[in-house]
């Protein structure tokens, strides 16, 4: 097993120590930070997203795993910076005003993050104004939001709404998602795009933004 | 007059109509023009809310709790962010109140006092004013939060996910105060004369694996289902949402009887399952587009589910959790679904 077979496989393992061991030491043998962030971090990440869609990983192992992931993605980010590598996109995501259910959002952050976007993380309760504010200061590629009640789903359409109103949709892409959520439910409210889990969320995010 | 109907389905026996048990918790606050916030801290306003859904809806069980998860852990210490004015969101335990940590020790840690300790006195106290109003004619259910969601909200979600594989053995212990923290609230309802109904949604499979919840969640939920039946509770309901056909197996392990099969379960598995168990289940009916659905959309949807279930004599018909604000028609076209395909069908399966 090359070392980047080990590195893809201690991620999936969520063994944050040899993430970090296996990303110093490929880095000490001269492997490019982007190197072991596209042929380590995120094959590793495209492996537990397809291992929890079809159910061999759980919330707790990909949890580990995105820990390894961080750990390692701390090294690497100031390296990549440094030779000018910039992230698939910027997303910025949240969670709607009236919701603090997080857990949804959070696993779609860490498999768009394993996938090689950089995350823009609002948190949960977030107003539509604040939405607002995120993509005037971040100017995002995408912004995806999270509701995960029947009623709070409802203030998608508001931010939305005030997105429009502010006159920035047409600079942003909008996916939405969670529990209730459907496909008829976004076309409705003039979304671009909705994913019923985290995987297709990562599917839907490439196919909105053309990355092949 | 006792409506005896749900616990002939939970026995299995047959009933006269299939029982209805819609999912109304924040939706309670609706019926009196209130606010989930406001009603859930008020004996007198929750007291109305619960007595005014039994009149309009005529379900056949009733639940006291508006925000059913967090009523525990407020106790145990967690804060709730409620909402004011004329904001209908519902209350919530707010980010980074965690109480608990991997270093608590928690043999150390007092038990909330159920008729003391944050909102718990407000919900016995209600229950008790609506089981002396409404006597045995339906079983009136104090909400209690399981062992796994109420440890996510003293210790944090992630948290607690991360420590099922870091430190299952702290998990455990925590498991098994937060078993004891609801044993202690639930024989509180059971000696004001109510019930008691378990909701552990964060354990669903949708988030813990299947093993993880045998190895971890099991054990607590079935010894708190053990203790309600020893204080007398003959069917101790539990639900937990999402897709659960993976645990069925544990599911029904628990004791609990009046297991959930949510809409996006196998409803043919809990068939074959159930009845080879002797347990009911409520079949619930997606409530995404309950508040602006057409009754006669959501009858036809109900007489859909009421036909999957070929007259298991054990099902209960049920609904997600019913948005605040939905029309009393799009519920009433439900419940008669119910009413009308037993006139049906009477005799045909049983």
């Amino acid at each position: 097993m090359s070392e980047l077979e080990e590195l893809v496989q201690s991620l999936e393992d969520g063994n944050s120590e040899k993430v970090v061991e296996l990303t110093k030491r490929l880095l000490g043998a001269g492997a490019s930070p982007q190197t072991v962030l596209n042929n380590g971090l995120i094959v590793g990440m495209g492996v537990v997203g397809e291992k929890m869609r079809i159910g061999e990983m759980y919330l707790p192992e990909v949890l580990q795993s995105a820990t390894a992931m961080h750990a390692s993605l701390k090294i690497l980010k100031p390296l990549l910076a440094k030779d000018g590598v910039e992230p698939l996109g910027r997303i910025v995501m949240g969670t709607v005003k009236g919701d603090i259910h997080d857990i949804g959002k959070n696993l779609v952050g860490i498999l768009l993050q394993g996938a090689g976007f950089e995350i823009v993380d609002l948190g949960v309760n977030v107003t539509p104004q604040k939405f607002v504010d995120a993509i005037e200061q971040q100017a995002p590629a995408m912004l995806a939001i999270s509701a995960m009640l029947t009623t709070t789903m409802l203030n998608m359409k508001g931010v939305i709404e005030a997105i429009g109103g502010a006159g920035h949709r047409s600079k942003v892409k909008i996916i939405v998602g969670g529990a209730p959520v459907s496909e008829k439910f976004a076309e409705e409210i003039g979304a671009d795009g909705y994913a019923r889990d985290a995987v297709k969320a990562v599917d839907k995010v490439k196919e909105l933004l053309a990355i092949g | 007059m006792k409506n005896d109907r749900l616990e002939k389905a939970l026995e299995c026996t047959g009933t006269d109509r299939v029982p209805f048990v819609p999912a109304i918790y924040e939706h309670k606050a609706w019926f009196i023009n209130d606010t989930p916030s406001n009603v859930s801290r008020d004996v007198d306003l929750l007291t109305k809310a619960v007595l005014t859904e039994y009149e309009v809806v005529q379900p056949d069980a009733l639940t006291i709790g508006i925000d059913v998860y967090n009523v525990e852990a407020e106790a145990v210490g967690c804060k709730v962010t409620y909402y004011e004015g004329d904001d209908t969101s519902i209350p919530a335990i707010s980010a980074d109140s965690a109480v608990f940590s991997e270093t608590t020790r928690l043999t150390s840690i007092d038990l909330p006092d159920s008729h003391r300790d944050g909102r718990m006195p407000v919900n016995l106290e209600a229950a008790k004013n609506v089981k002396r109003r409404i006597r045995d004619e339906v079983p009136v259910r104090g909400a209690l939060s399981g062992p796994f969601s109420m440890a996510a909200n003293l210790v944090g979600p992630e948290h607690l996910f991360m420590l099922t594989v870091t430190n299952p053995g702290f998990v455990a212990e925590l498991l098994s105060f937060t078993s004891e923290v609801a044993i202690r609230f639930g024989g509180a309802y059971i000696n004001e004369g109510c019930e008691v109904i378990i909701f552990d949604s964060q354990a669903s499979p949708e988030l813990l694996s299947p093993k993880m919840y045998r190895d971890l969640v099991l054990q607590p939920t079935r010894r708190m289902i053990e203790h309600f039946h020893a204080l007398g509770q003959k069917h101790v309901p539990l639900i937990i949402g999402g897709n659960t056909t993976k645990i069925l197996d544990s599911y029904i392990e628990t004791g609990a009887n009046n297991i959930l099969c949510d809409f996006s379960n196998d409803v043919s598995k809990f068939l074959i399952d159930c009845a080879k168990n002797r347990r009911a289940f409520r079949r619930n009916i997606d409530p995404t587009d309950f508040l602006v659905a057409e009754p006669s959309d959501l009858h036809r949807r109900a007489v859909t589910g009421l036909e999957e279930s070929r007259g298991y004599p054990g099902y209960i018909l049920g609904t997600g959790v019913v948005p605040y604000g939905t029309p009393t028609e799009n519920l009433k076209a439900i419940r008669d679904a119910a009413i009308e395909y037993n006139l049906r069908t009477t005799g045909y399966f049983l």
